[in-house]
């Protein structure tokens, strides 16, 4: 290009990505609330746009979905398998936080290439690392000074009384509270998203609710039944993020492309299937004593595999475990096939004569994962029917319950992807093509290092 | 006697490994670890300056350093490595070798590496003037299944050094150090807002 051409050649504005995030909204709910007027700004964005059903990760639990997002590679590559994981060489568990993603995020590749980022309340992002822009972590954040960067934020969040999450068990305790709650901390976190809005100098904005799945799990019934006393409750809730969502669209005035997606879908909850309950009756695990806590109280001895939320099996092997039962190679895949085809048949009664498969697909980790970490992963992840919800926990007598407060659960096939320009469906959308989605748009040069397929024309 | 292990720190010539072999082993020293380095390019500069770079060579020194680190590792160091290693096979042999072995792989490419060299021996290699130059006229054989990639941008030997520590940390083969773990007040918070929801 001559001299005059590098002059007058007007420079494209660098494209900025603005995302936000409904967590565990599915696409069949989104749909519906659009047909019903609920959503009138996001069926306006969508009808000038697109909005695509969305698969997530197996399991679809939102640690390992929003990491997944987040860093754009499969649980194989960052290394977080569920909310709880295990100690390398042992039966005892921790909590993964940020500290333990071992691939770098979104905003840590675009800070890399002197691009600033700004993320609220994004689950799995505690403690709440350096980054080039401002990061107020989501679930589990527990302390507002550790969940902020900067910490010259923390005096204003407190000041406007920012709330990092609702308190859940306030949704049987006192739930006209919990519903208060709710909206609060959508209004909050508004002042929030649109002060970093205006006041950050951002090329990709991450702006996640999570109240929407806080209601999910207690009042999905309310949901679906019309009747419900929370019926009207729940609606109400949603139009309040639609109307969040409008003013957040209105704020952009074009100036970025809109994103929305869910990290997972949500269904009605059935039954509770306890694996290791399972894994116990049919002889695959045995507690050392009376106390079972956890997994770390099994019998190393008597055991060949057990079981963490939500249905992720371990197989107890040998060099892998400090006191590892089964032997690598024909037993242990001789034990793979044969927890497969078993627990493939496990149904529960749903009157005289009738009983609903709890299992759609038994998966091994090869099919899952891939990359340093996929070591670290679980021999066989479950992944369930709509209704059967799959449970680690050790202490439960029966294998099938009802009980609890809890109406809704995570769906794998349903989340959600919107954008305010059409999008081309490249067929089995999933969440890492939304990761992959962000970068193309943003045309950062990390776009090779993560998975996924561009989702909006170029 | 505390379990020793090696990182082994594999990539193109000129691609940062020295620097963060260095700032690895400063880490661990300061946290009151025994931590030895032993950098390819220093021994060959200081106790075999004249040997070439031949394929064999290459391997054969790969080797011997493998065994050093092997030595180290068996006695409770923690030895830190940087080696070009271009051969996937015999990284892989010291990694059946050593056993406690994390291959840390700095994915620079060439041209990056090109940019970054100030003895000139890219550009001597890449005019055909230098002969046995890996990444030029010898392949460099990436890892399959490194521990640890430090993407391009990670070479800084800060961040590089920063995941490693982040990756022992995980295995458990060093402590961690505050903020990385929850305390047992974190812990019950947590587990309370986690069982609210079902999850555990």
């Amino acid at each position: 290009m001559g001299i005059l051409g590098r002059i007058f050649k007007k420079e494209a504005a660098p494209k900025r990505v603005f995302l936000m995030g409904l967590d565990g909204t599915p696409w069949g709910l989104f749909q519906s609330l659009c047909s019903q007027g609920v959503f009138k700004n996001f069926a306006q964005i969508a009808a000038q746009g697109s909005v695509l059903k969305m698969s997530t990760t197996v399991p679809e639990v939102s640690s390992v979905a929003w990491t997944t997002f987040m860093t754009g590679v499969n649980p194989g590559r960052h290394g977080v398998f569920g909310f709880v994981d295990l100690k390398p060489g042992s039966y005892s568990t921790f909590f993964p936080n940020s500290t333990h993603v071992r691939s770098p995020t979104l905003w840590q590749c675009l800070g890399k290439e002197g691009r600033r980022s700004v993320v609220v309340n994004m689950p799995s992002t505690y403690p709440a690392q350096e980054i080039d822009g401002s990061l107020i972590a989501g679930f589990v954040a527990i302390d507002l000074e550790k969940a902020t960067y900067p910490k010259s934020l923390v005096p204003w969040l407190r000041q406007i009384g920012y709330r990092l999450d609702v308190d859940a068990a306030l949704a049987r305790q006192n739930p006209d509270r919990f519903f208060e709650e709710l909206h609060i901390s959508l209004e909050k976190g508004e002042e929030v998203f649109l002060r970093l809005m205006r006041e950050e100098n951002w090329d990709f904005f991450a702006a996640v609710v999570t109240g929407t799945d806080r209601l999910h799990h207690f009042f999905w019934d309310a949901w679906e039944d019309a009747s419900s006393p929370y019926h009207s409750r729940f609606l109400e809730y949603y139009s309040k993020v639609d109307e969040l969502a409008g003013r957040l669209y209105e704020a952009l005035n074009g100036r970025a492309v809109f994103l929305a997606l869910s990290d997972h879908g949500f269904g009605r909850l059935r039954r509770d299937v306890y694996l290791n309950r399972w894994l116990e009756e049919n002889g695959y695990l045995a507690f050392s004593g009376a106390k079972r806590d956890s997994v770390a109280d099994i019998d190393p001895a008597r055991t060949r595999a057990f079981c963490l939320d939500p249905g992720r099996i371990y197989v107890n092997l040998k060099r892998r475990f400090p006191q590892g039962s089964v032997l690598p190679g024909r037993e242990y895949e001789q034990l793979l096939d044969e927890l497969t085809s078993r627990v493939a048949g496990l149904c529960y009664e749903t009157g005289p004569g009738k009983s609903e498969k709890v299992l759609r697909r038994v998966f091994r980790k090869e099919e899952l994962f891939r990359g340093p970490f996929e070591s670290a992963a679980p021999d066989l992840v479950l992944l369930a029917n709509p209704g059967s919800n799959l449970k680690g926990a050790t202490t439960r007598t029966q294998i099938f319950d009802t009980e609890g407060p809890f109406t809704g659960m995570h769906t794998q096939d349903d989340a959600f992807f919107l954008s305010d320009r059409p999008a081309k469906d490249p067929g089995n959308l999933h969440i890492l093509d939304a990761s992959h989605t962000v970068l193309a748009v943003l045309g950062s040069p990390s776009l090779s290092s993560v998975e996924g397929r561009m989702v909006l024309p170029d | 006697m505390a379990q020793g292990f090696t990182v082994w720190i594999t990539g193109l010539p000129g691609c940062g490994k020295s620097e963060i072999a260095a700032r690895l082993e400063e880490i661990l020293l300061e946290r009151g670890a025994d931590a030895e380095r032993l950098d390819e390019s220093q021994i060959r500069q200081n106790w075999l300056p004249s040997l070439g770079y031949g394929r064999a060579e290459q391997d054969g020194l790969t080797r011997f350093l493998g065994h050093v680190c092997h030595l180290l590792t068996r006695n409770g160091v923690l030895a830190v490595a940087a080696a070009v290693s271009a051969s996937r096979e015999v990284r892989n042999e010291l990694r059946g070798l050593i056993g406690r072995f994390v291959e840390v792989h700095v994915k620079c490419p060439v041209e990056v590496c090109r940019k970054k060299d100030k003895t000139g021996r890219y550009d001597q290699a890449l005019q055909g003037k230098l002969t046995n130059f890996v990444g030029v006229d010898i392949p460099y054989e990436e890892p399959l299944h490194p521990e640890i990639v430090l993407e391009p941008g990670e070479e800084d030997p800060d961040i590089g050094a920063r995941k490693i520590i982040r990756t022992l940390e995980v295995l458990e083969w060093i402590p961690r150090v505050a903020g990385s773990d929850y305390n047992a007040e974190d812990e019950e918070k947590i587990t309370k807002r986690l069982k609210d929801l079902g999850y555990l």
